[in-house]
C-alpha cells in the first residue's frame, strides 16, 4: 500500500498557497467557561449544523474545478483527490448538494480565444462528469438539481463563464446555452463596461432572460450592475461578492447595491476567500450577517471558490468545511429558515425563476438577431 | 423511354427514396446576404432570385435529407466562433420550419424524417480550421449535432494537406490521424472532399469507419484536384464509404477547368486577385467572358462521372453532393435544388435500375451514417476521449 500512496499527487500541484493553516485545536488552549471559542464551534452546534445541512445542503455558487483539473494528468474525484480542494468524499462531508462549475480562466493565459477556451472547458466538464457517474450529475434546471439530489448525486451546474466567451454574438450565447451554460459574468466585455450596458449589452441581457441564462454582475461596474438589475426580468446574481462596507475589495458590493439587489430579489453569493471576506470564519460570518441585514435573507448565498487559486479563510480550506461555517452562524442566532435559504433555497428560487421567465419569454419574443455592429459599440 | 416518361419515373422513384445531399451552403448564404435574418430571406417562399435553395424547390427536387454545411472561411478571424454562429443559424432554421425540416442526428432519424415526408437536416463542418487544433472543440461540435467534418477546405490545416494548397504535411500528421480516430470514436463522418490525395489515402489507412466525400467527382473523368483519383475510389468497397458526386462545373467539365484557369490568369494579368468581385474586376471578367464564352456543363457531364465512379467504386459507394449555394455556376438542368429528377432521368436513360438509383440517392448515404454510429458504439466501449494535443503529437509546429 505504501508504494501506491507514494503515487498520490501532493497538494503542491495545484494552488500550493491556497490554504491558511487551520486554527489550533481547541484542546491546545484551556476552554474558558461560558461561550465557546468563536473559531472552534462546540460539538453541539457542529452536530446541529450537520443536521440542518443534511436537510438543506449547500448549493455552492463557484468552483474552479474545471481549470484545476485541466492540467492534471490523472485524478479520481470519486475516491478522493488530494491535488484539488474538491472531490466527492469531501463534497459529501461538507453536504454540498449542488455546485456551479466556473468556466473562468486564470488571468494572463494566452493562446486560445475565449470561445475556444470555453469549448475546451465544456468538453472537459462533460468528460469529468461522465467519468464520475456515481458522484456527479450535470444538470440544467432547478428541478434537475432536486432529481440529482434524490439520486444521491452532487448536481453540477455550468457557469459562470466570462462574458468574453460569447464573442459579442447572441448566436454563440445560444449555442453555449445549448451546451449547458446557465450563468454568464457580464464584466470584462465591451458591451458591459464602466459606463453601463450598451444597447447591444441590453439585448444580451434580454436574450439571456429568454434563454434562462443568469446574469452574474460580480466585478461589473456599478452602472452595469444597476442597469442589469433594472432590465432583467429574472433575479440577477453576484457569483463572488461580499460586503464592501466590511472590506474594500472591488468585487465586493457597496450597501446601496446590496439594497438594490435585495429589492430585485437577486442573490449575493459570498465567496470564502481571505482576500474578499477576511481570514477567519467569523470574518466570513460578518459578511453573511451584513448581506443578510442589508439585502435580506432571501438574497444571500455561498460561493466556495474552491480550486480557483485564491486563499481561503482558516478552517474553510476545502469543500468539506461548510458545517464549520454553519455552526458559527447558528451561534450567531441565524434561524433554521434563514440558513436553509442561505445554503439551498435561494439558489433554487433564482434558478426556478430563470427557468420560468425563459419559458414565458419564448412565447413573447423571437430569437434575437441583433448584432453588435447594428446596435453600436461604445 | 421518352424524356417525359423518364422524368415521371424519376420523380416516382424520389418519392420513395429521396435524395440525401451531402453539401449545401445555405447557412453561409444566409449569413452573407441576410446577416442571418431569416425573415429577410424566407426560404418558405420562392427565393429563386437570390438562392439555389428554398423549401418549395427542395420538395420539387425530391430532397429527403440534407447535410447543411456550417462552413466558415479559413481566413475568418475567429473560425470556431463563426462556426458556432453557423450552427445557431441551422438550429434557427429547424425551429422556424418544423413542418418541412426535421432535425436529424442518426440514420434512424433520417428514416423517420423520410417516413413523415420532411427533410432530415444534418450538419457538416467544412474544414479542420473549425476545430482550431483541438479535440475538445471537435467533441463540442459533435455535441452540437455536427455529423461530418471535411478535414480541410481550400488551404492546408496544421495537420492535413488540402487538394488546393502546396503540399506541407504530405497527407495527415500524427495529430491528423488522431483527429480521424477521435471522429470515428464519436461517430462523426470523416469527409475527404477538398483534401489532397495523400490525405485521402492516410485517412483511409487511419479510419475504422466508412468515410465520405461530401461533394467530389471523379478525377479520371475531369482532371481537377477537387476530384477523387481512381486508386482512392477503388478503396471505398473495403472501407464501406461513399463518394457523393458534385455538380460544380469547374470541377466536372474539363473545358470549364481550363476556361477557369484562363479566366483566373486573365485577372492576375490585370493585377487582380482571381476571386475579386469588385465592380472593376467584374468588368474585366465580363470582357473576358465575351471574348471566350464560358463552357457549359450539363446533366450528362455529371452522369459521366457517376458512370465512371460506379465502374471503379461500385454502386454501393455512390451518393450526391450538389454544393448548392456554395458555387456561383451550376450545370444546365441542375440549376438549383429542384434539378435532381433530371439527373435521375438521365441515369434511367443510361440503363441504371431502380434499385441502383435508390442506393445512389438514399440508401448508401444512410447506411454510411449508421455504420459510423455502430463503429462509434464499439470504440466508445473501450476508448476514452482522446486528450492528445497537436503539440504532444506533432511537436510545436502547430
Amino acid at each position: 500500500m505504501a508504494d501506491l500512496q507514494d503515487d498520490i499527487p501532493t497538494t503542491t500541484e495545484v494552488g500550493e498557497d491556497d490554504i491558511l493553516p487551520d486554527a489550533p485545536p481547541a484542546v491546545a488552549v484551556p476552554l474558558e467557561p461560558g461561550r465557546p471559542r468563536p473559531e472552534q464551534p462546540d460539538a453541539e452546534l457542529l452536530a446541529q449544523a450537520h443536521t440542518l445541512l443534511a436537510e438543506h445542503p449547500v448549493a455552492d455558487g463557484y468552483s474552479g474545478l474545471p481549470w484545476a483539473l485541466r492540467h492534471l494528468s490523472w485524478y479520481d474525484l470519486q475516491l478522493g483527490e488530494a491535488a484539488v480542494d474538491t472531490d466527492v468524499p469531501r463534497l459529501r462531508e461538507g453536504h454540498v448538494g449542488a455546485l456551479f462549475w466556473s468556466l473562468h480562466l486564470p488571468e494572463g493565459r494566452g493562446g486560445e480565444s475565449p470561445v475556444e477556451a470555453a469549448l475546451e472547458q465544456l468538453d472537459l466538464v462533460r468528460t469529468v462528469i461522465e467519468a464520475h457517474p456515481e458522484g456527479l450529475r450535470l444538470v440544467r434546471t432547478a428541478g434537475q438539481i432536486i432529481d440529482a439530489r434524490n439520486c444521491g448525486r452532487v448536481a453540477v451546474v455550468l457557469g459562470p463563464a466570462p462574458g468574453a466567451v460569447v464573442a459579442d454574438s447572441l448566436g454563440i450565447l445560444r449555442i453555449l446555452r445549448d451546451l449547458g451554460l446557465r450563468v454568464l459574468t457580464l464584466a470584462g466585455t465591451v458591451w458591459a463596461g464602466a459606463s453601463g450596458l450598451t444597447r447591444f449589452g441590453e439585448e444580451v441581457v434580454r436574450e439571456m432572460n429568454r434563454l434562462g441564462v443568469l446574469a452574474d454582475v460580480s466585478g461589473a461596474s456599478p452602472a452595469t450592475a444597476e442597469r442589469t438589475l433594472a432590465l432583467s426580468k429574472t433575479p440577477v446574481l453576484c457569483s463572488r461578492s461580499a460586503a464592501r462596507a466590511l472590506r474594500p475589495h472591488p468585487a465586493n458590493l457597496p450597501d446601496e447595491l446590496l439594497v438594490a439587489l435585495g429589492e430585485a430579489k437577486g442573490l449575493c453569493m459570498v465567496p470564502l476567500t481571505a482576500e474578499q471576506t477576511g481570514p477567519t470564519v467569523p470574518d466570513v460570518a460578518d459578511h453573511l450577517d451584513h448581506v443578510r441585514d442589508v439585502a435580506g435573507p432571501e438574497c444571500v448565498g455561498l460561493s466556495g471558490t474552491y480550486d480557483s487559486g485564491v486563499v481561503h479563510p482558516r478552517d474553510l480550506a476545502d469543500a468539506s468545511r461548510y458545517p464549520h461555517l454553519i455552526a458559527e452562524l447558528l451561534r450567531r442566532g441565524w434561524s433554521g429558515t434563514e440558513l436553509s435559504l442561505l445554503t439551498w433555497g435561494n439558489v433554487q428560487r433564482v434558478l426556478r425563476s430563470a427557468d420560468f421567465t425563459a419559458r414565458a419569454a419564448q412565447h413573447r419574443r423571437d430569437t434575437s438577431t441583433a448584432r453588435i455592429g447594428d446596435l453600436g459599440t461604445p | 423511354m421518352t424524356a417525359v416518361a423518364a422524368l415521371d419515373e424519376a420523380r416516382a422513384l424520389l418519392r420513395e427514396f429521396p435524395v440525401v445531399d451531402g453539401h449545401n451552403d445555405l447557412p453561409w448564404a444566409l449569413r452573407k446576404h441576410a446577416g442571418y435574418d431569416l425573415d429577410a430571406l424566407d426560404i418558405a417562399g420562392d427565393q429563386r432570385e437570390h438562392l439555389h435553395t428554398d423549401l418549395p424547390r427542395l420538395r420539387e427536387g425530391g430532397v429527403g435529407a440534407q447535410y447543411w454545411s456550417v462552413y466558415v472561411p479559413a481566413e475568418q478571424p475567429e473560425p470556431v466562433a463563426a462556426t458556432l454562429e453557423q450552427i445557431d443559424c441551422v438550429r434557427r432554421m429547424l425551429d422556424r420550419y418544423p413542418a418541412r425540416l426535421a432535425p436529424a442526428l442518426t440514420a434512424a432519424d433520417m428514416e423517420a424524417a423520410r417516413r413523415d415526408g420532411r427533410v432530415a437536416s444534418l450538419m457538416g463542418a467544412e474544414g479542420g480550421h473549425s476545430i482550431a487544433n483541438s479535440l475538445g472543440t471537435l467533441r463540442g461540435l459533435y455535441a452540437l449535432g455536427v455529423r461530418y467534418m471535411t478535414l480541410t477546405h481550400n488551404s492546408n490545416v496544421d495537420w492535413a494537406d488540402s487538394a488546393t494548397d502546396e503540399p506541407n504535411t504530405g497527407g495527415l500528421s500524427a495529430f491528423g490521424r488522431e483527429v480521424v480516430r477521435e471522429m470515428n470514436r464519436l461517430g462523426m463522418l470523416v469527409d475527404l472532399s477538398h483534401v489532397a490525395a495523400t490525405t485521402m489515402r492516410d485517412a483511409l489507412d487511419a479510419a475504422s469507419a466508412p468515410v465520405i466525400f461530401s461533394h467530389s467527382s471523379a478525377r479520371a473523368v475531369c482532371d481537377h484536384p477537387r476530384n477523387v483519383p481512381d486508386d482512392v475510389l477503388e478503396r471505398l468497397p473495403a472501407n464501406g464509404g461513399v463518394a457523393m458526386v458534385t455538380f460544380v462545373p469547374k470541377f466536372v467539365l474539363q473545358a470549364a477547368v481550363e476556361w477557369t484557369a484562363a479566366a483566373d490568369e486573365n485577372m492576375r494579368a490585370h493585377g487582380l486577385h482571381h476571386l475579386d468581385t469588385s465592380p472593376e474586376a467584374m468588368k474585366i471578367h465580363r470582357a473576358f467572358e465575351e471574348r471566350s464564352p464560358r463552357p457549359v456543363a450539363t446533366v450528362s457531364t455529371v452522369a459521366d462521372h457517376l458512370d465512371h465512379m460506379r465502374e471503379v467504386a461500385g454502386i454501393d459507394h455512390l451518393g450526391i453532393g450538389g454544393d448548392y449555394d456554395g458555387t456561383a455556376f451550376t450545370p444546365d438542368g441542375l440549376n438549383d435544388v429542384s434539378g435532381y429528377p433530371n439527373l435521375l432521368a438521365e441515369l434511367l436513360d443510361r440503363g441504371w435500375s431502380k434499385a441502383d438509383l435508390a442506393k445512389l440517392t438514399w440508401q448508401n448515404a444512410v447506411r454510411v451514417l449508421g455504420a459510423a454510429e455502430d463503429v462509434a458504439r464499439d470504440l466508445r466501449a473501450t476508448r476514452a476521449p482522446s486528450l492528445a494535443t497537436i503539440e504532444s503529437l506533432d511537436g510545436t509546429r502547430g
